[in-house]
């Protein structure tokens, strides 16, 4: 006897309907995958069909899962385990304290006590001495309103003395500008060394130069303006 | 699966909290099981409380020898879809194509774009409308096989036939599906 190949097996489109799945999942015998493969070739109906069958498995397995409505548990819990009890009284006060205890109402309440010591603070309350009667609402009201002037009061001061300093440096500038040969006549001659100083530097560079002749001359301008602004500051 | 086991210990001892998170585990899973079979959103949605409430009754029943905890409920609410199918076989009119109810798909990927959403809820759609032509023995075999994606041991303990039967169902339920499909001109992926 010789070795010959075997022969395919014709099977029926029956046949190969029946085998189908084994043959996606590969699960067919080498002559059975041979017999089916012959068929496909051959058969109009069976190759559609088996396109048809795998591209439905494929759309199968990416199909989503459905959403279950969200009253469902509670729905099967109410009539398996019966609709839950209510509580009632001092268990429901325990309850409700209970669900006071976490960081989200330890972090309000928390603010909230900051918030109330900085508006005592800010009304003059005395940490130092507390009274009670610093604490009636018509004396934090006559504290705060107390303390809102004041800080208005210097703060009003405040800005006036800037225009002052504003106004003695546009004067000295507007003066620079119109005298520029006076100060080129008044800036000192330089001098290789300066023996006298300790500090290290040597203010004839450039830089250091023209920043002492500026301190200078700005001196002298507000000494000769100063009694006119004064003068003005009085009136 | 050894945790459903003590939850199911837990509650024959009177825990009502081991109740709650066994229905918490599987109340997606039975739901969609029920809406496949079923095509309906609000029979799908009875049926899952009347599986839950016959498997809270007959919790004592269960054994884990005879399997999961998991296969013993889809066996459960097999045993209830058939019922239901049967009892509702005389009132049932020929679906149309256009009853299937738009229900929100799960896994709407973020990956995936908007006309890609559309063709694929589209296409779930139809599958949907198809699979409540198959037969109730060919559709809760690709049910189980295709869309839960049990093992076939699995599905032959639940449906409690020999794995030659299982096999032949799942290979015939897709078949069968495919040409539904066909027919509705629904073109594949």
């Amino acid at each position: 006897m010789t070795n010959s190949p075997r022969i395919p097996l014709t099977w029926t489109c029956e046949q190969t309907e029946e085998r189908l799945t084994d043959y996606l999942e590969g699960l067919l015998q080498p002559e059975e995958q041979v017999a089916f493969d012959a068929h496909l070739a051959a058969c109009p109906q069976c190759a559609p069909l088996l396109a048809s069958v795998s591209h439905l498995l494929t759309d199968l397995h990416t199909m989503d899962e459905v959403e279950s409505p969200p009253r469902l548990i509670y729905n099967i819990l109410d009539k398996t385990l019966g609709p839950r009890d209510s509580v009632t009284g001092w268990r429901a006060a325990l309850a409700w304290v209970r669900s006071l205890a976490n960081p989200r109402v330890g972090y309000g309440f928390a603010s909230v006590v900051a918030t109330f010591l900085i508006l005592l603070s800010s009304s003059g309350f005395n940490w130092r001495k507390p009274k009670l009667a610093d604490l009636k609402p018509a004396n934090i009201y006559r504290g705060a309103d107390r303390q809102v002037h004041l800080v208005y009061a210097r703060g009003t001061k405040f800005v006036s003395d800037l225009r002052v300093v504003y106004e003695i440096q546009s004067r000295l500038n507007q003066d620079e500008q119109q005298n520029p040969s006076q100060q080129e006549r008044s800036r000192p001659q330089p001098s290789p060394s300066d023996p006298g100083r300790t500090d290290g530097t040597n203010p004839s560079y450039p830089k250091q130069q023209n920043r002492a002749n500026g301190v200078e001359r700005n001196m002298q301008m507000l000494a000769a303006s100063l009694p006119a602004l004064l003068e003005r500051r009085a009136r | 699966m050894e945790q459903d086991a003590q939850l199911v210990q837990q509650c024959l001892q009177g825990d009502g909290s081991a109740w709650e998170e066994l229905v918490r585990r599987h109340t997606r899973r039975i739901y969609n099981i029920c809406y496949r079979f079923t095509g309906n959103a609000a029979e799908a949605e009875d049926l899952s409380q009347d599986v839950f409430f016959r498997v809270y009754k007959t919790l004592a029943s269960y054994r884990s020898a005879y399997g999961g905890f998991a296969t013993w409920m889809t066996s459960v609410t097999r045993n209830l879809l058939i019922d239901h199918y049967r009892r509702t076989k005389r009132d049932r009119v020929t679906d149309s194509l256009d009853d299937a109810m738009p229900v929100v798909e799960n896994k709407a990927s973020s990956a995936r774009r908007p006309d890609e959403l559309a063709l694929l809820g589209e296409l779930s759609n139809q599958i949907q409308s198809a699979l409540t032509k198959l037969s109730p023995e060919l559709r809760e075999a690709v049910i189980l096989r295709d869309l839960q994606q049990l093992e076939y041991g699995e599905i032959q303990r639940t449906l409690a036939v020999p794995e030659g039967t299982v096999k032949s169902r799942i290979n015939r339920g897709r078949i069968e599906l495919a040409r539904i499909l066909q027919q509705m001109g629904v073109r594949p992926s």
